[in-house]
């Protein structure tokens, strides 16, 4: 039972969040499950860079701006529906980040982390300053969705849900691949990665390009929902920062703590703003998660969880010591006998 | 016998300091030969030039007369030369078995998007893993393992691209001596199955009973170089380890 129950979780859950809009009605709920699976999508494709390969973007704003804005533009120059350009318009933005990664990603470490900052802050006056293309500072506006108004955000929360099953099943598919145990190996030791003969450089640009493509899918679709962007919310750095939150509580690294970060830390920032109104004291408290998770739980949720179960299972299994006799005698048996040291042992084994 | 790898008037510096000088060596193919020389001489160094870790200011390597120069550590290793480390380096997070199916070649989509473990290569790995006596621990994080373990998975590990030439920075310091005899063992029965290896090792007794050929490097210069024997008894060599 626990066995099945371990495998195919996934699918009670997602009868559960397909129901959940129906039993509540209320707009409020289908906005807020929107923007779970908006980070919870985002977040999981920041993970393929920040948590995968280790490289910990914090100008991944500048991704979900292009997105929006490229849908935005799309919209109001061309009549094309965000919810059908923004899965396109995202490759582009995709192959954008991979030109801009292949000139940054030269710098590892705290030096990544300011360059993509300074990535984000360069695309922001940008925006801000071609006018004529992105109104400028005061922004874009996108027409209004075509549904009846009783629909509200309902399609937006079931398209998202969509998008978020897609990211999930992309980041799950690359963790188990050569590909994805190559960004793992850069994360634990680039050098001695690229020494084993992984072409760090072409790796690391095309996770780059895969998590920027989720990003900026999930800004072309939040723009059409919030129907009007501006630099400011589009290219702000906060979006980027959650992203990281998210990801950091679930797990960094694993496939589905992105997704548990979102669930966990959207609705909970809702519910501290409509306890303290509309002062930045929902940031504060945020922040002191932020610290908490650092102090206590530095590798998230789902690693410490792993941990305490490896702990458990196996308690004598971690024995850090030299060479065991055993080890030895394998060895020198392998060397008297001529064959492997486990042949020798077999051999060994065998003598009454 | 043809030559696996030529190194033609390398020289290399750091700033003010060179490190390796007008270096010139050739490495049989099939045979196993050693580098030797006090600390600071420039073995390492010259293991990163060939390697692809740093370009060479001048001079020319050749891996099978191909030139090697301006191509990247991954591609070099590609080309059938890899190495491992004086100070161990794994992917510590990775389980053992990971840890042998990374350094796998990395051609083409398959490789890519495959899956990360293919059932042949997992045999393949754990073939080699018996051989080194690892296979109980192949699930285990490599950050487990003893630091003799480690070193084995480290040489285990990059034999799994099918190397021609493997280069080994130190592989007997801090190693007991069961063990070195074990790991001298190893390297000669790979070499017999067509393997060629480049050792720098400071445990004199581990050279000359093991090489075929040995080079003396003396600060970044090439000082003598000849079969074990010869090289016991050069004078220029007694007198960098021994002082005048």
């Amino acid at each position: 039972m626990t066995l099945i129950l371990r495998r195919w979780w996934p699918l009670p859950a997602l009868i559960l969040l397909l129901i959940f809009p129906l039993v509540f009605a209320e707009p409020y709920y289908h906005l807020l499950g929107f923007n779970v699976f908006l980070f919870a999508t985002m977040a999981t494709g920041w993970n393929i860079m920040g948590g995968y390969a280790g490289y910990r973007s914090l100008g991944h704003s500048a991704f979900y701006g292009l997105g929006a804005y490229a849908a935005a533009i799309a919209a109001n120059q061309l009549g094309w529906n965000p919810l059908i350009s923004s899965p396109i318009l995202a490759l582009g933005v995709a192959v954008f980040a991979m030109l801009l990664g292949w000139a940054m990603l030269r710098a590892t470490g705290a030096a990544f982390v300011i360059a993509s900052i300074a990535m984000l802050l360069i695309v922001r006056l940008l925006a801000n300053n071609f006018e004529n293309i992105t109104g400028g500072a005061p922004g874009l506006s996108l027409p209004i969705p075509p549904w009846p108004p009783m629909l509200s955000r309902l399609p937006f929360y079931y398209y998202m849900l969509g998008v978020l099953i897609v990211a999930i099943i992309v980041s799950g598919f690359l963790r188990r691949s050569r590909f994805g145990l190559g960004l793992l190996a850069i994360r634990d030791d680039e050098g001695k990665a690229e020494m084993v003969g992984v072409n760090t450089t072409l790796y690391k640009i095309l996770a780059f390009g895969i998590s920027a493509y989720f990003v900026a899918l999930g800004g072309g679709v939040w723009a059409y929902a919030q129907t009007h962007i501006s630099p400011p919310f589009a290219f702000g750095i906060t979006v980027g920062v959650q992203l990281i939150l998210y990801t950091m509580l679930g797990g960094s690294g694993t496939v589905w703590g992105p997704t548990l970060g979102a669930f966990i830390l959207v609705p909970l920032s809702d519910l501290i703003l409509f306890q303290f109104g509309g002062s930045p004291i929902h940031l504060a408290v945020l922040g002191a998660v932020m610290m908490a998770i650092i102090l206590f739980m530095p590798r998230g949720i789902i690693p410490s969880i792993r941990g305490w179960q490896e702990a458990r299972a196996a308690p004598r299994a971690t024995h850090t010591g030299a060479l065991s006799m055993e080890d030895l005698q394998r060895m020198q048996g392998g060397k008297t006998e001529g064959g492997s040291p486990s042949e020798a042992a077999a051999a060994e084994h065998e003598r009454p | 016998m043809s030559k696996i790898l030529e190194i033609d008037r390398v020289t290399h510096s750091f700033g003010g300091i060179v490190a390796v000088q007008d270096c010139s060596l050739s490495l049989e193919r099939g045979k196993i030969t050693g580098l030797i020389g006090p600390n600071g001489s420039g073995k390492t160094t010259l293991f990163n030039l060939i390697t692809g870790v740093h370009t060479a200011h001048s001079g020319q390597i050749r891996l099978m007369g191909r030139s090697v120069n301006n191509l990247r550590p991954s591609q070099i290793c590609a080309q059938g030369i890899c190495r491992t480390f004086q100070i161990t380096r794994l992917f510590w997070e990775m389980s053992v078995l990971e840890n042998m199916i990374v350094p796998i070649r990395h051609v083409g989509l398959r490789a890519l998007f495959g899956a990360s473990i293919y059932s042949d290569e997992a045999d393949r790995a754990m073939r080699l893993l018996e051989r080194v006596g690892l296979d109980h621990l192949r699930d285990q994080p490599a950050r487990r393992l003893s630091f003799g373990q480690q070193k084995l998975l480290e040489l285990a590990a990059v034999l799994m691209s099918g190397p021609d030439l493997v280069l080994l920075d130190e592989p007997a310091s801090g190693v007991n001596p069961t063990m070195i005899r074990f790991i001298m063992n190893l390297i000669r029965n790979l070499n017999s199955e067509g393997v060629s290896f480049f050792i720098v090792e400071h445990n004199m007794h581990f050279v000359m009973e093991l090489c075929d050929y040995v080079y003396v490097l003396d600060q970044g210069v090439e000082i003598a170089n000849g079969t074990p024997e010869i090289i016991q008894s050069n004078p220029a060599v007694l007198e960098v380890y021994l002082g005048n």
